[in-house]
């Protein structure tokens, strides 16, 4: 009753934290019971808790007995797994030394301990009260998609890569992909094969031994009309939003792409392909074939990305830009039952 | 709906700062509580002493009355005491004289102190012995000296000597 009281007193003090490539965005936000009072986005170039970023945030969180620190895990041993039961998750993954939650009764997402222990001990100073997946985040920020058929979404952050296939609401298929460590093992396998293969006709290849187009002709042929009508349905108000985001964010990328850009679109491109094929490879997976994408942007990606999906693996891009700090301020917001 | 992987840390206005503040606040009005209360009782002390000293004060005023009324009555007692024995020592000492006036060979049955005079009653063998060894240490002493003798059985006389000293006569001298 007390603490309710006075708890109604202070504003809420939500900081989040988000670590990038070689810099680290800090987002806070002062919330009343019912409001944002006030918000600051701040970008510092360090990747660990500084004497700068330590400062910037005290200086909100010492105004309010009520400050929050969340942070989106980076740990590179993390993803997801698309059953709840105890007994059935081994056989996707050890988790003997994960931390992992069932979301909804529905898919586990899970995590290494030691990355979360060394998370907490970094940002001891100022104490760290959440720890998102991304793929909790992906799967709120695209909460009005997931529940429809089965479809990709892409959290694509400045060096990872969050993927996960969902249908009605149900996870098919998550991974979680470091495009460094994976850019160093393509340049391993590229000097292995030792040959001047073009990059666009290993694609067609990785393309052809997947079968793609075969499948998509031989199973929708009888049942395209019902599948599109219900499509239709479902995305019937938003469809309009999501081309139209969708060339926003063409016109916008294809004015900043770059060489830089363009390098790591096409590592995106290929990261996504071949988690695509672990998808349809591998038996654990009831390997369904995937007609549209949803990429959530939380860098800018350029009109290659885009192009090559459609292109390659003939696809229905759709690319929802989102801030990525202040998605997860909004899940710590949801959490806190604000 | 739970999505982080650790529970946040409770959250409490009284954190330890506050904590430290509210213990220093709660320490010093203790100590003022303390002190006023010790004020308190020592003010309810200091009045309750000052009523009995007062108290007292008055007894004593009353009891210095008493004891100068009764100063007084002891000079008084004292002065009366100290004139009462003057006169004894002025009555031993005339007595002495009397009984040093009277010779040997006269005896006195009776004598009497007045304020101003003397009489005495007594057996002399003759009127010789009475004139020569009494009567003139007497005439000496006194202003008038009346003597009457009656013969006694034995051929002595009984005699009776009236003796007045003249208080003017004294005065007079006095004055001198």
């Amino acid at each position: 009753m007390l603490s309710n009281f006075l708890e109604a007193l202070y504003h809420k003090v939500i900081v989040s934290i988000v670590i990038k490539h070689s810099s680290c965005d800090v987002y806070i936000e002062l919330c009343s019971k019912t409001a944002v009072v006030d918000s600051e986005l701040k970008t510092f170039e360090t990747t660990f808790l500084d004497e700068e970023m330590l400062e910037f945030i005290s200086s909100y969180t010492k105004e309010s007995p009520y400050s929050y620190v969340s942070i989106l895990d980076m740990s590179p041993d993390q993803g997801a797994i698309p059953t709840c039961t105890k007994n059935r998750l081994p056989f996707y993954q050890d988790l003997s030394s994960c931390e992992y939650k069932c979301f909804d009764e529905n898919w586990t997402y899970f995590t290494s301990k030691s990355d979360l222990y060394e998370i907490e001990k970094v940002y001891k100073q100022i104490g760290v009260d959440f720890i998102f997946s991304p793929f909790t985040l992906l799967y709120n920020f695209f909460e009005d998609k997931v529940s429809s058929s089965l479809a990709l979404y892409i959290l694509v952050q400045d060096s990872y890569l969050s993927l996960s296939v969902f249908a009605n609401s149900k996870l098919m298929f998550a991974e979680h992909l470091d495009m460094e460590t994976s850019a160093d093992d393509e340049l391993l396998s590229q000097v292995m094969d030792n040959d001047d293969i073009d990059l666009s006709e290993t694609n067609s290849i990785d393309l052809d031994e997947v079968d793609v187009i075969d499948d998509m002709e031989d199973l929708d042929d009888f049942g395209d009309i019902e599948d599109l009508d219900s499509l239709e349905e479902i995305d019937e108000f938003s469809e309009s939003q999501d081309i139209e985001e969708e060339f926003l964010e063409a016109n916008e990328s294809i004015i900043e792409s770059d060489a830089d850009s363009f390098n790591e679109d096409y590592q995106r491109f290929s990261l996504i392909q071949t988690s695509l094929g672990h998808f349809y490879n591998d038996k654990r997976y009831e390997g369904e074939f995937v007609e549209n994408v949803y990429i959530a942007d939380g860098v800018g990606v350029s009109s290659d990305l885009k192009r090559y999906l459609e292109e390659e693996m003939f696809l229905n891009v759709y690319i929802r830009h989102l801030d990525i700090p202040i998605e997860v301020c909004s899940l710590a917001k949801e959490e806190l039952g604000l | 709906m739970k999505y982080s992987y650790i529970t946040p840390k409770k959250k409490s206005v009284f954190t330890q700062e506050f904590q430290l503040l509210l213990s220093f606040f709660t320490i010093t009005i203790l100590m003022l509580l303390l002190t006023y209360s010790f004020l308190l009782y020592k003010n309810y002390t200091f009045i309750q002493d000052k009523q009995a000293l007062s108290l007292e004060k008055t007894q004593l005023q009353e009891s210095l009355l008493v004891m100068e009324k009764d100063i007084a009555y002891i000079e008084k007692q004292k002065m009366l005491s100290e004139t009462i024995y003057t006169k004894n020592i002025v009555l031993k000492d005339s007595i002495a004289n009397l009984f040093d006036l009277v010779p040997l060979r006269i005896t006195l049955s009776e004598a009497q102190l007045l304020k101003n005079g003397l009489i005495l009653y007594g057996i002399t063998p003759n009127k010789d012995v009475y004139n020569f060894m009494l009567q003139a240490p007497l005439r000496s002493i006194f202003h008038r000296t009346y003597s009457s003798f009656y013969p006694a059985k034995n051929g002595w006389y009984r005699f009776v000597s009236t003796n007045y000293i003249d208080e003017e006569e004294e005065e007079v001298e006095a004055d001198e």
